[in-house]
């Protein structure tokens, strides 16, 4: 199992969050929706092993994020729900950061970003932007915190086979980012 | 960590914050016009942005930059690390400007006065570093602590004209500062 989430709660600062049960295998996509955005966004930060749960458990490809984070940031990539801040630096200059961040060689990451953004044509760069940054590490996992419905289909595109889990504060918009399951990949009609 | 992320976490940090660090030097360069003399107006206005500047680095200001930082596989004491290159950098900076505008003011300071306000301001900043991911009595008594600490460098350099044991000081509360920085990041939810 890539990851599961058993019994997960989130305690501190402010109103709790969960119990939140969730177990997604390789491939297979998962969309949850809360109540509120502060909701959503614990989730999936606890899903991606930057916030880590008070009670209840969170494994990120059988690693537990309270005691081997960096194994599990390396199979997870995130994606904030707030736009990126332009103002920021280029394309060439946001890339080179994340591959600095993660050790990976700059050309390589380069061009997979460029690939990864052709993909993504029509999506607003504050949006394409993190999400081609946080692809370039080939991450086995993608955990989106409220994305943009009107992208589903293009930020799915991008992410291509690996599995996908993401949050949302609407029905419609979880829809749009559906589940599948893996007997789907492996073109098998689940009974 | 690579040598890369390290840099590039400081270098992108500084350019986001370069405002603040252009203010930062003018106020430098100004208070030294004013008050070009001795080592107590140096060492404590130069602290003083140290501390303005290591707040500036809070959970926040920087959203996106934050996240991309806590969703890297860095561990908190290499994050830490990285996070206090910059502010650092800005208070060597600082005293480098404040050193210079003596200088032209007619009232030229010698390497050793700017070695012991750098030493100083450096530890101040980085005390001041652990307020930014505290709330409430906690980060105050942080904020207490960093002006102690230039209070404490100015003591042992001017009372009691031991600038080796100023330095020492310095050196030990830096690291101290540093280390107790990246345990508390390490455990850091960023909600």
């Amino acid at each position: 199992m890539l990851l599961r989430l058993r019994e997960a709660r989130f305690l501190a600062r402010g109103a709790p969050v969960g119990p939140v049960n969730l177990a997604l295998a390789d491939g297979e996509r998962a969309a949850r929706v809360y109540g509120e955005a502060r909701e959503a966004s614990i989730v999936a930060l606890m899903a991606a092993g930057i916030v880590k749960a008070n009670a209840g458990s969170v494994l990120i490809d059988e690693y537990d994020p309270r005691v081997q984070p960096v194994h599990c940031k390396r199979v997870v990539a995130f994606v904030p729900h707030d736009p990126l801040p332009l103002d920021l630096a280029g394309f060439e200059n946001y890339i080179r950061y994340r591959a600095a961040l993660w050790g990976i060689d700059r050309a390589g990451a380069w061009a997979h970003a460029r690939l990864l953004l052709e993909r993504l044509e029509g999506v607003h760069e504050a949006f394409a932007y993190p999400l081609a940054g946080a692809l370039i590490s080939s991450p086995k996992l993608l955990v989106l915190d409220r994305p943009q419905p009107a992208y589903a289909e293009r930020i799915l595109a991008a992410a291509g086979a690996r599995a996908v889990f993401s949050t949302h504060t609407a029905e419609g918009a979880a829809q749009r980012f559906g589940a599948r399951p893996r007997t789907a990949l492996l073109g098998v009609v689940p009974t | 960590m690579t040598f890369g992320a390290l840099l590039a976490i400081a270098a992108t940090r500084l350019h986001a914050e370069r405002r603040t660090i252009a203010y930062a030097v003018v106020a430098a360069i100004v208070v030294a016009f004013v008050q070009p003399s001795g080592l107590a107006a140096p060492l404590f206005f130069c602290g003083l942005l140290g501390v303005a500047v290591a707040m500036t680095q809070g959970p926040g200001r920087h959203r996106h930059l934050d996240l991309c930082e806590e969703s890297a596989p860095l561990f908190g004491r290499e994050l830490a690390r990285a996070k206090a290159l910059a502010p650092c950098a800005v208070a060597a900076l600082v005293c480098l400007a404040y050193w210079g505008a003596q200088s032209l003011a007619g009232f030229p300071a010698s390497p050793l006065a700017f070695a012991l306000a750098l030493a100083a301001v450096v530890a101040c900043t980085l005390v001041a570093l652990s307020a930014t991911i505290r709330s409430g009595p906690a980060r105050l008594l942080y904020l207490a602590l960093a002006c102690a600490t230039s209070a404490i460098a100015f003591a042992l350099a001017f009372y009691l004209h031991s600038p080796i044991a100023e330095v020492l000081f310095c050196c030990v509360v830096s690291l101290v500062a540093l280390r107790q920085y990246g345990e508390a990041l390490a455990r850091y939810d960023p909600v």
